[in-house]
């Protein structure tokens, strides 16, 4: 299974000591928990290293580390086993706890280090796109939520503005 | 066979229900099928990953001192 390999080599990238730590997110994340999606790309959450003395960090170490070991850039992405994999810094506080507390998880007997399923839906309602409302609908219909920790994500993140309006356009009966 | 809108409606989701509890692994090879059907469905215009490639990334704002 090609997206077996992609975990394998970030592992091993994390053995390497090249990242910090990493999480699988995006809708690669979100299969663990939901029905697969289709995607085009894996999106991996990471710490950097940085330069010391520098507030610039860069995934140059990483494209560096994969392109010798056979992946290929393709401008932002780099592609390993077929796979476009974006790398992505933290951007917000509730990525940064996402990636705290990223799970370990199996994935066809290999480890992958997951962002929590109520981590995901929070991200997308804080990402906001069509495509992360829809993630996040099909969270909540699947009931694989824990609801409490949902709602202390929306409330520790300053989501509940935005989950008060995602209530009125998709959770309500009233026009 | 049915053209019961809510029968239709329920069975869609039994259906999803039903992916969504496969094992991981299986759900891992549907991805990497869906993604090569989506590639070749999108082949021509709307998935261009090779465009734009330059040597070195951007490199991030770090979000910490």
């Amino acid at each position: 299974m090609k997206i077996q390999e992609v975990i394998r080599a970030i592992n091993q990238m994390l053995a390497d000591g090249v990242i910090d730590r990493y999480a699988i997110g995006g809708a690669v994340g979100a299969t663990f928990y939901l029905e697969p999606v289709a995607t085009i790309d894996v999106d991996v959450f990471v710490t950097f290293k940085s330069a010391p003395g520098s507030l610039l960090v860069s995934p140059q170490p990483i494209f560096d580390y994969l392109k010798a070991r056979g992946g290929a850039v393709q401008g932002e992405y780099i592609v390993l086993a077929e796979w476009p994999v974006q790398f992505l810094p933290t951007t917000s506080s509730l990525v940064e706890e996402a990636l705290d507390q990223a799970l370990t998880l199996d994935a066809g007997g290999v480890p992958a280090q997951v962002f929590s399923a109520e981590h995901l839906a929070a991200i997308a309602l804080e990402t906001g796109r069509s495509k992360d409302k829809a993630r996040l609908l099909q969270f909540l219909e699947s009931g694989v939520l824990n609801t409490q920790k949902f709602g202390e994500l929306v409330t520790r993140h300053g989501l509940s503005d935005a989950w008060q309006r995602f209530g009125r356009q998709f959770l309500s009966d009233a026009p | 066979m049915t053209f019961d809108i809510q029968r239709i409606l329920e069975s869609k989701r039994e259906f999803r229900r039903g992916l969504a509890a496969l094992p991981i692994a299986e759900k891992l090879r549907l991805l990497d099928a869906l993604r090569e059907r989506q590639l070749t469905l999108g082949s021509g215009n709307s998935v261009r990953l090779n465009e734009g490639s330059r040597p070195d990334p951007t490199p991030f704002a770090s979000t910490r001192p």
